[in-house]
């Protein structure tokens, strides 16, 4: 990703290539699959910092947000998706 | 007492501390720059140059850096204390902990210097 930043910004003929580059639906997949992997991270330190202000720290409290933050994940991956195709 | 001596700051609590910091930095920048992808479709290169030229963008940037720098450490120092044990690796686990960490560190840090160099050489 470094390198491809590094390229992107390095000249316009590079900028070219690597946006020529994310055309393909092999990378579009590859940009899908690292944007979902951020996105659930994301997400799920979000809950971190709300539990460590001390909200739904019961047994009932984890379970939901578990659940909570695997439902607004996957919305927010599809959404990628979409983003990307 | 053992004292810890892999992990970031020499106290846990500094060490959670640096994580929940860099956690907050990484997310507004990440929200940042994946909003202004948003906002930006078919962006150009002038568009994007322009973006990174900005003194105020490469802060935030270098910002970014080192707040990755600290996550991936803290989080790698996490995985690696848990899992590199002598419980699961038996006699070698310090040694093994210790390359894996090294590791690490070279890696977030070569990252930091090459991050540098883009920002600045652009």
């Amino acid at each position: 990703m470094l390198y491809a930043l590094s390229k992107s910004l390095g000249s316009e003929e590079g900028f070219a290539e690597v946006k020529a580059s994310l055309t393909s639906p092999l990378a579009k997949i590859v940009v899908w699959g690292l944007l979902s992997s951020l996105l659930y991270h994301l997400v799920a330190g979000i809950r971190h910092l709300i539990m460590d202000a001390g909200v739904g720290e019961t047994l009932e409290g984890g379970k939901l947000g578990s659940k909570i933050i695997i439902a607004v994940s996957l919305v927010l991956i599809v959404l990628a998706g979409v983003w990307i195709w | 007492m053992v004292t810890s001596v892999t992990n970031l700051s020499r106290s846990g609590l500094y060490d959670w501390m640096a994580q929940r910091v860099s956690a907050v930095v990484l997310a507004a920048y990440f929200i940042f720059l994946i909003g202004y992808l948003i906002a930006h479709p078919g962006i150009d290169f002038a568009t994007w140059h322009g973006l990174f030229s900005h003194t105020g963008m490469r802060i935030f940037s270098l910002l970014a850096f080192v707040a990755l720098g600290a996550h991936a450490w803290v989080g790698m120092w996490t995985i690696a204390t848990d899992y590199l044990t002598p419980m699961a690796l038996g006699s070698s686990a310090t040694a093994v902990r210790f390359l894996f960490q090294a590791v690490c560190g070279i890696a977030m840090f070569a990252y930091f210097v090459w991050g540098v160099q883009i920002l600045w050489g652009i």
